[in-house]
């Protein structure tokens, strides 16, 4: 019963992406004259610095994790903050509340369909050509099923976070501000714009407890085969890292959201 | 002789149209400014959020040099000077500019008809509505970032080299004010189009590198199409190397003059496709 109602909801969240075709083609392109610019900068800095490792990491390593990790920050974006706060102000989040469906899973499952097709429409081409490009630098095996079971995992914190911060904003009525500080401190941290490896040891000795890395960072490792992920035994605490943090962050997200939503005020609903 | 006289009579509507704009403007801004204090939480948060960005920039800045010493051979503080001067050259996009941001929300929901029915220009109404006051902070950032590169470099404190550092931060900043004029305007013609704006405002974090990265035909799209490379490096060059100022930085500021000027013109053939669908 509830399995229907989910997949409800994902179809229309896929025809909805569907709908903005010539969106998504620029969206496409954008991307690739971004990662062009990714591309010169790495160029030069590994030009520069005159080795070809440095921290573990070639110049190969760096562009394939900062391609994919582009792709997979377009796959599980979501703009629920933004999205929440303009359903505040409409006073349309009451309709949302009076549904026969929790708010925090309606609001998952209604974001499903873009995932699907981001993941088909952006995240995989972009995987496809990296593999063509590099000529096997990425292993085809094993790892790409638990790399589909960390991004899985990595969708629910993202979302997680996401809800959190929205949920904060039914607080302080300040959406820029906050989104730009969840999404300055997500981006840093989560190694989306510098790698983690390239980090000083005392910030990336922080850095790893902290949940950004379980959204970025741990799917590309795993992925990459780094940091022994192509062991059990360095693949589990990595994916166990994921689950505590699904885990802490729906519970708290789920006390948080309740007790936010009798705070509620909606100007004109 | 009628020549003269024609121009005679044009000089003060020309004047009092400037005057007329500047008042309104002021008009606008206070109102903005008034309505924008009601929310004081919003306006802390928001500010702590700007000064949060620019910190997170500079260790992303210092998290590189910390690996890599030098980039294509720009040594530590020339680097630094070009991010500053690239800060302090996205100011005035950010403070007179933001509302673009809002434009695509506008056209979408038709409340962007309000601009078209006053009898003033309709770009300038526009983007005049919003001063984003936490701009202010980035150009303080900026500022001192560029004060301090200046200093640690020893460029002579001249009144040549201030009158430079202006007048081509002016230039520079018209480049990122005209890339994202064009951005918004897409939202005219495309729905959803949104990414476009986010995607170009990401590129400005790519101005702060030395533009001399780039080769092929990537050299021609970031100094001609996307010219990211006229935000910092071609005008700062004109400080940092006097000996051997390439021509196009000397000629910057001609383009961009003529990059906002091509900029209002496609934002101003957006308002009147809008027009014509009469939504």
């Amino acid at each position: 019963m509830n399995l229907k109602r989910f997949a409800a909801l994902t179809k229309a969240g896929i025809q909805e992406s569907l709908q903005y075709r010539l969106g998504t083609a620029v969206t496409l392109f954008s991307n690739l004259i971004y990662l062009a610019l990714v591309y010169f900068l790495w160029k030069a800095i590994y030009a520069s610095s005159g080795k070809d490792v440095v921290r573990g990491m070639t110049f190969e390593d760096t562009m394939i994790y900062l391609i994919l990790a582009t792709a997979l920050f377009n796959f599980l974006e979501q703009f629920i903050v933004w999205d929440m706060s303009r359903s505040i102000q409409s006073g349309k989040i009451i309709l949302d509340l009076l549904k026969p469906m929790k708010y925090r899973i309606y609001t998952f499952w209604s974001y499903s369909g873009a995932h699907v097709v981001q993941f088909f429409l952006t995240f995989t081409p972009t995987f496809i050509i990296v593999c063509l490009l590099t000529g096997g630098a990425i292993h085809i095996g094993v790892n790409l099923l638990f790399f589909v079971l960390s991004t899985v995992l990595a969708l629910v914190v993202n979302f997680n976070i996401e809800m959190l911060v929205a949920t904060l904003c039914l607080y302080t009525e300040s959406t820029w501000g906050i989104n730009i500080v969840k999404e300055t401190i997500v981006l840093l941290l989560s190694g989306v714009s510098i790698p983690l490896a390239f980090f000083p040891e005392t910030i990336r000795g922080i850095v790893s407890i902290l949940p950004f890395r379980a959204v970025y960072d741990i799917p590309l490792t795993i992925l990459l085969q780094k940091n022994g992920a192509d062991q059990l035994s360095g693949l589990l605490p990595m994916l166990g890292m994921q689950l505590c943090w699904v885990v802490i962050l729906t519970i708290a997200g789920n006390l948080f959201f309740n007790h936010a939503v009798r705070k509620i005020t909606v100007n004109g609903g | 002789m009628n020549e003269k006289n024609n121009l005679t009579n044009q000089m003060p509507i020309h004047k009092r149209g400037l005057k007329f704009y500047a008042s309104i403007y002021k008009k606008i801004i206070i109102q903005d400014i008034k309505s924008k204090m009601s929310y004081r939480a919003d306006f802390i948060i928001s500010t702590v959020g700007m000064v949060m960005t620019n910190l997170a920039g500079f260790l992303t800045f210092m998290i590189l040099f910390h690996n890599f010493p030098t980039i294509n051979g720009w040594d530590y503080h020339h680097m630094l000077f070009l991010y500053g001067f690239s800060l302090v050259a996205l100011t005035p996009v950010q403070c007179f500019f933001d509302n673009n941001w809002n434009l695509r929300f506008q056209v979408q929901s038709g409340d962007f008809i309000k601009y078209c029915f006053r009898p003033i220009n309709v770009f300038f109404y526009f983007i005049s509505e919003v001063f984003d006051v936490k701009g202010l902070g980035q150009l303080a950032f900026g500022l001192g970032t560029l004060g301090y590169a200046w200093h640690k470099i020893g460029l002579p404190v001249t009144a040549l080299n201030i009158g430079k550092t202006i007048v081509f931060l002016i230039t520079a900043s018209l480049f990122m004010i005209a890339i994202m004029n064009f951005a918004a305007a897409t939202c005219f013609w495309i729905i959803g189009s949104g990414y476009v704006m986010v995607i170009m405002f990401r590129f400005k974090d790519f101005a702060r590198y030395p533009a001399s990265i780039f080769s092929g035909i990537f050299k021609i799209i970031f100094t001609f199409i996307i010219p990211i490379a006229f935000v910092a490096y071609y005008p700062s060059l004109v400080l940092l190397t006097p000996d051997k100022v390439p021509v196009l930085s000397w000629l910057s500021p001609l383009f961009g003059v003529l990059f906002f000027y091509l900029s209002y013109r496609f934002w101003m053939l957006g308002v009147r496709k809008y027009d014509f669908t009469g939504s």
